[in-house]
């Protein structure tokens, strides 16, 4: 009956909508990023549609391109659901890129233990990567105990163990574990006994893929399926309520940090044992990182992390192209990863305010 | 809720047009070839069916980037020379085919992306692409690959891996280079003391620097007939360049061997610190000078400071293995290739050469031609009695070395100060 | 300045949080407003100072359409809000406070700020020095400080949402005295409020707010039954006093002590009934607080004894016990910050109902959780659904869900500030609830600085003077005037 006097119509207009919906705003998103790297590339005197046709074929142009793509997923959606873990619980583990080098390390302690004997190649890997588990859990576990013993915060904290973990990785393959004669920063290879089998003629794992579906389930469930994860999320949200309902908060900060230095363990496990064949410097190529641009963008819902992880390892790969064949400097992949990052987190804002402004707080 | 799903909708149809859009592209590209081909079919018919020839595609990957005026570009400018001289032949290459700089691809993945993209041969360009090599062979039996100072090919060698049916080894005998950089040293050191950059510790780099002392002291006994025996000290970094945090840093030992009295540093890695720290230095009034390594223009940063360069000419032995490869020809070997002697600065047939700079006197540089002149005419340096560096005996008086004794040399030699292996 | 708001509708989701108010306030008015909890009654606040937009309707200032886009819009416009929610202040000094909110120069004058702020402290008789830091300031002060932050910024209408529920009484004569003052100079002001007396003492007129609409103004003398019946459409009477003591010991307290480096306690002693209600009563700070806490297990007490006593007259002493041991043994505590405290914000309803009861087995039985919550919600009359996240309810529905997270059975209920901000039907069903706790054996132990509410429901009563604990007073026994004499720290010997 007012309706004439309407003053804010905005709530029914295009713009409005198209920077509410979620979808809508996340496409939004992207277009900007699309648009903001080509501005970079066009300032770099290059052509965006060809970099762009570059990554996109750098990426899913062969078999093989394709096959390296989901290679490389793996071990990044591996480190992203570790981080789910430690999101959830309101916590920011930047030690991540240590816990996956103690894994690499602890995995391929057990390739030494048993290089040269004639002990089954299944049993040597399933060792290996439990010897890896045990690493990055281990040094995660380190950070939770800094954490709510000592009260450091964990980012320092993990910042610490992260150096640590390259001096010990730096120790390790320029000394005792150097092959021999050489000393060039990485051990000898594994027999190849001990790699993960990997598809005929490409350097994927299905065995690898196969643990990486598992987890992404098992820590969908987890997280949103149990009272652990749901007393995770309580403890991500309002440490002092939680405490006072009866959740033992430190108990779950650290099973947080653990559970994400299982998989951070599990991803330097296959780094050595399905990608690399060696432990060197830089094993844990940075999937630490990525994870935390990955999980900050799943906003922590671990399915998401699947499609997103993909995404960001898409163009990294497909980027390698662009050295080849576009004389690009190939981390410009890392540029647009940041831009999406960057401009998904801004749009997310933006729709967030302008919920709460005009539609309340959301319900469900 | 209607209105949710809508918009829902529309950005999953503008995500898929994206995405389209990126995809049609590539498939859009050829193009260019349709629209002339139809020119050329009006004009001759026949034309068409006169198929082009595959183009013949050389591809290579650095280690480091292709500007690093040391290692790389020396091995990128070898395959433009093979390519150049190859009729209708085409170069491809991925530079920074390393693990600090790319992480997640390895040699092998990259090299996977050469032969993608058509490469009928390929180049690994370091001793750090061994595992890479390994794995690109085993998954490619049949495809061409040239392992730059690699000996999986040496039958006689302590790696040889007879299964790899098409790789090849390809190095040039940079020990006479060294000599050469030992004797420059030698002749031009006031204090009598020269310091030698190392890399990392292995096989490779142990023979240099063995090679560099046995020139100095060859020129600082034979030639300037010194009898105090020389001071030859060899610093490991831990690398072919400085990682902040990883290696030693260059500019640092070098600066500590010039403040030790080391007049001059022979470099042995890839970078260029030696000279540049050298030209600090001499611009303080000291009187000190560097020798580089790897690529003919290393000492042009600062000529004044460096004696010279033995550098790499890869194209001469590049050239007839890939012209066989083309020629279908291709046979695989081993090949650690002598200089030209007739002239070891000739770009077509020496695969090292020694380019002098500024800062070696006229009087010198005719003394190191001597030396060059000597070694042309048959002196074996590698010749008994050698000891190695722990006293025990290397060579006996009059003995030569063989090529496996010279090529997996277990330890520096004797009268050298520095590790032989890494602690 | 004269405000008036015609027409306004606003709906968040489904509730019609807004419909169709119109209000005119003339410049020196104090225009009181009431309503049940959720009305809508901050949210009309909210929009008139532009922290959320109106989906209909018009605002006319001294007669003049105006369009407030944000915050800042009202402000310059001369609109000042002092909101509900406590205030959060960076952490800086006063001054730095007050340059921080005004957006005039680049370069603030910081001599002349200091100032204007100290003569208009002087006006009201505040004594806030513009050094302190923000963090040591009480409720109380802060508000003060937020006023004269709103007035220094030029506000002509200034709205005050629930401003009485957090401060002490002589704040609130204080806070009176300053409104009148304002209104005298013909500054328009809104008050929200709960409480009749109050709207009584200060109002020039009251509209009353209900489900969204504005169904009614009054002029002095109000009618306070009318009011009443205004705002929950039905008239609300009291229940009787019911005592529910039982002749057992439920909680002895004896030589207790709390070293707390402001205000250390030492020496108390008493014993607690089972199905008994003791009231704390006490200037905000003087202690309370550090009781509550001691006996809900969360800070530790430096001597003395806590005995659980057991039917069977056994009985163990919990002190040095862990948070979660008191829990175990039936004590709950319900903090007032509620979302500080209590309920976390981000989960909804049905979340927080899956956490309060016993883990059952590893995965969560959704439907199960489903059901329970839509109980609870009806059993508490819990405006909101299972879905709605906490912090979208309003302060009343809130402290309904904090109740019904209350496990079963209860030996020891700890209360602070139950009642804060709550309509009085919320507050008289609460306190029904609560009375059920107790005729079930439950005691209650409760903290308000509201004296009526004390004396309304306390069987016994504590008082609390810096630190100091007075025996356990009959609440048959006392006046509102003895209790606000030991209170005010006269009495004691
Ligand atoms: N941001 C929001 N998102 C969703 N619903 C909201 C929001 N703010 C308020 N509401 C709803 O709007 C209605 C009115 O809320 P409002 O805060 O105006 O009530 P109130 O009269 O101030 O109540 P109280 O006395 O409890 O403060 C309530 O049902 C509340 O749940
Ligand atoms: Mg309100």
């Amino acid at each position: 009956m007012e309706k004439e006097k309407t003053k804010n119509p905005n709530q029914n207009s295009f713009l409005f909508n198209l920077l509410t919906n979620r979808a809508s705003s996340m496409t939004l998103a992207v277009v900007f990023a699309l648009v903001f790297t080509s501005l970079l590339v066009w300032m770099m005197k290059a052509n965006p549609i060809s970099v762009f046709q570059t990554i996109i074929t750098g990426a899913f142009g062969s078999t093989n391109n394709f096959t390296q793509v989901i290679q490389a997923w793996v071990p990044l959606v591996l480190a992203s659901l570790g981080l789910m873990f430690t999101f959830t619980a309101g916590l920011w583990n930047i030690g991540m890129e240590g816990q996956i080098v103690m894994g690499a390390i602890f995995s391929y302690g057990i390739i030494r233990i048993f290089d040269g004997s004639d002990a089954s190649s299944a049993l040597v890997i399933i060792l290996c990567i439990l010897a890896g588990i045990l690493g990055g859990t281990l040094w995660a576990f380190l950070v939770g105990l800094l954490k709510n013993f000592g009260g450091v915060n964990e980012i320092f904290g993990g910042l610490g163990f992260n150096f640590i973990a390259d001096a010990v990785m730096l120790f390790l393959v320029f000394g005792p574990w150097k092959p021999e004669g050489v000393a060039n920063g990485s051990t000898k290879m594994l027999d190849t006994r001990f790699w993960l089998p990997q598809i005929e003629g490409t350097y994927l794992s299905l065995w690898a893929l196969g643990i990486a579906i598992v987890c992404v389930i098992l820590v969908t469930v987890i997280l949103q399926g149990t009272y652990f994860g749901l007393k995770l999320k309580a403890v991500g949200k309002n440490n002092k309520s939680s405490f006072l309902l009866g959740i033992h908060t430190n108990r779950y900060m650290l099973l947080a940090f653990v559970l994400c230095g299982v998989l951070a363990g599990l991803t330097g496990a296959l780094q050595v044992l399905g990608f690399n064949h060696v432990l060197r410097n830089n094993i844990s190529g940075g999937y630490g990182y990525i994870g935390l641009m990955v999980g900050m963008l799943a906003n922590i819902q671990p399915l998401i992390t699947a499609p997103i992880a993909f995404i960001f390892i898409a163009l990294s790969k497909g980027a390698a192209g662009l050295g080849i064949d576009l004389k690009l400097d190939s981390n410009l992949a890392g540029v647009i990863q940041g831009a999406l990052v960057i401009f998904v987190l801004i749009m997310d804002g933006v729709r967030k305010v302008l919920i709460k402004k005009f539609k309340g707080v959301q319900s469900g | 809720m209607f209105s949710k799903r809508i918009w829902t909708l529309v950005s999953l149809l503008v995500v898929m047009a994206l995405v389209l859009a990126a995809c049609a592209t590539p498939t859009a590209a050829p193009a260019p070839v349709e629209t002339e081909a139809p020119v050329a079919a009006t004009e001759a018919p026949v034309v068409a069916t006169e198929a082009p020839a595959e183009p013949f595609v050389i591809g290579i990957l650095t280690v480091g980037p292709i500007t690093d005026n040391g290692w790389s570009t020396a091995n990128y400018l070898g395959a433009v020379y093979a390519q150049s001289k190859i009729e209708g032949a085409e170069l491809i290459y991925a530079e920074n085919v390393n693990s600090a700089a790319n992480p997640n691809t390895t040699a092998a993945q990259f090299a996977e992306q050469l032969l993608d993209k058509g490469a009928n041969v390929i180049i690994f360009n370091s001793d750090d692409m061994k595992d890479g090599v390994t794995e690109f062979t085993s998954l490619h039996p049949d495809v061409p690959v040239i392992w730059l100072t690699g000996d999986f090919a040496w039958e006689d060698g302590k790696r040889y891996q007879p299964d790899m049916k098409s790789q090849s080894d390809v190095f040039s005998k940079m020990e006479y280079g060294k000599m050469m950089a030992g004797c420059a040293a030698a002749l031009t050191t006031k204090t009598g003391k020269i310091g030698f950059l190392g890399a990392l510790i292995n096989d490779e780099t142990r023979r240099h620097a063995a090679a560099a002392y046995l020139g100095a002291d060859y020129c600082w006994k034979s030639i300037r007939s010194e009898t105090t025996p020389i001071d030859f000290k060899v610093t490991w970094i831990g690398m072919w360049f400085n990682i902040p945090g990883v290696t030693l840093d260059p500019t640092q030992v070098a600066d500590t061997f010039f403040t030790d009295g080391y007049d001059i540093v022979i470099s042995g890695i890839d970078s260029t610190e030696a000279v540049t720290v050298a030209k600090k230095f001499r611009d303080q009034g000291e009187d000190v000078y560097a020798v580089q390594y790897d690529y003919e223009k290393a000492c042009d940063v600062a000529p004044d400071a460096c004696l010279g360069v033995p550098y790499y000419n890869w194209g001469v032995d590049l050239l007839p293995i890939i012209q066989s490869i083309k020629d279908g020809t291709y046979t695989r070997q081993f090949v650690w290739s002598d200089p030209d002697w007739s002239d070891i600065n000739n770009p077509d047939t020496s695969s090292i050469g020694f380019k002098k700079s500024d800062g070696l006197s006229a009087e010198n540089s005719a003394l190191l031609d001597q030396f060059i002149g000597e070694l042309a005419g048959g002196l074996n340096l590698w010749t008994g009695p050698l000891n190695f560096q722990d006293g025990t005996e290397f060579l006996a008086d009059g003995v030569e070395a063989t090529d496996q004794q010279i090529w997996y040399l277990p330890q520096l030699l004797e009268g050298m100060t520095g590790d032989s292996v890494t602690k | 300045m004269d405000v008036e708001v015609r027409n306004i509708h606003k709906t968040f989701g489904k509730v019609h949080a807004n419909n169709d108010i119109s209000l005119v306030v003339k410049s020196g008015e104090v225009q009181g407003i009431l309503g049940e909890n959720g009305a809508g009654k901050s949210t009309l606040m909210k929009i008139l100072s532009g922290f959320i937009s109106l989906d209909a309707g018009s605002i006319l200032l001294d007669g003049k359409e105006v369009t407030i886009g944000s915050p800042a819009d009202s402000v310059k416009f001369g609109i000042g809000m002092l909101h509900q929610d406590p205030l959060d202040f960076p952490p800086l000094n006063v001054l730095d406070n007050l340059i921080l909110g005004s957006r005039e120069r680049m370069i603030p004058n910081r001599k002349k700020v200091r100032q204007e702020f100290v003569e208009l402290q002087k006006q009201f008789d505040f004594s806030i020095s513009p050094d302190a830091f923000i963090d040591s300031l009480s409720v109380g002060e802060r508000q003060q400080l937020e006023i004269i932050r709103l007035l220094w910024l030029g506000a002509e209408v200034l709205i005050l949402d629930e401003p009485t529920t957090g401060i002490s009484a002589a704040q609130k004569i204080q806070l009176f005295a300053m409104v009148r003052k304002l209104s005298e100079q013909g500054k328009a002001i809104l008050f929200v409020s709960h409480k009749l007396e109050e709207v009584e003492a200060l109002c020039t007129q009251v509209a009353v707010f209900r489900q969204g609409m504005n169904v009614g103004q009054m002029l002095p003398p109000f009618d306070n039954d009318k009011l009443v019946e205004m705002m929950f459409g039905k008239i609300l009477t009291r229940s009787d006093r019911k005592c529910c003591t039982q002749e057992k010991v439920n909680i002895e307290v004896s030589d207790l002590k709390i070293d707390d480096p402001r205000l250390p306690i030492k020496n108390v002693n008493f014993c607690i009934q089972k199905g008994e209600v003791i009231g704390l009563a006490g200037m905000e700070g003087s202690g309370q607080g550090l009781l509550l806490r001691a006996l809900a297990g969360i800070i530790r007490p430096s001597g003395g004894h806590i005995w659980l006593c057991e039917e069977n007259s056994s009985k163990k002493d919990f002190v040095g016990k862990h948070y979660f041991d008191f829990k175990d043994s039936g004590i709950s505590f319900l903090p007032a910050d509620r979302l500080d405290e209590g309920l976390i914000a981000g989960l909804d309803l049905r979340e927080h109902f899956i956490l309060a009861e016993k883990q059952k087995g590893f995965f969560v039985d959704a439907k199960a959780a489903m059901q329970l919550t839509e109980k609870r919600i009806k059993d508490f009359n819990i405006k909101g659904t299972a879905e709605n996240m906490v912090e979208s309810l309003s302060g009343g529905n809130q402290q309904r869900a904090e109740l019904a997270l209350l496990r079963q059975p209860l030996r020891l209920l700890l209360l602070d500030h139950p009642t804060r901000g709550l309509d009085i039907e919320s507050t008289l069903y609460i306190w029904s609830k609560l009375k059920q706790r107790c005729s079930e054996g439950a005691s209650i132990f409760f903290v308000s600085s509201d004296l009526d509410e004390i004396l309304q429901y306390s069987d016994r009563i504590l008082v609390f003077f810096g630190g100091k604990v007075s025996k356990p007073l009959d609440a048959g026994d006392v006046s509102v005037d003895q209790l606000g004499q030991l209170i005010g720290g006269r009495g004691w010997e």
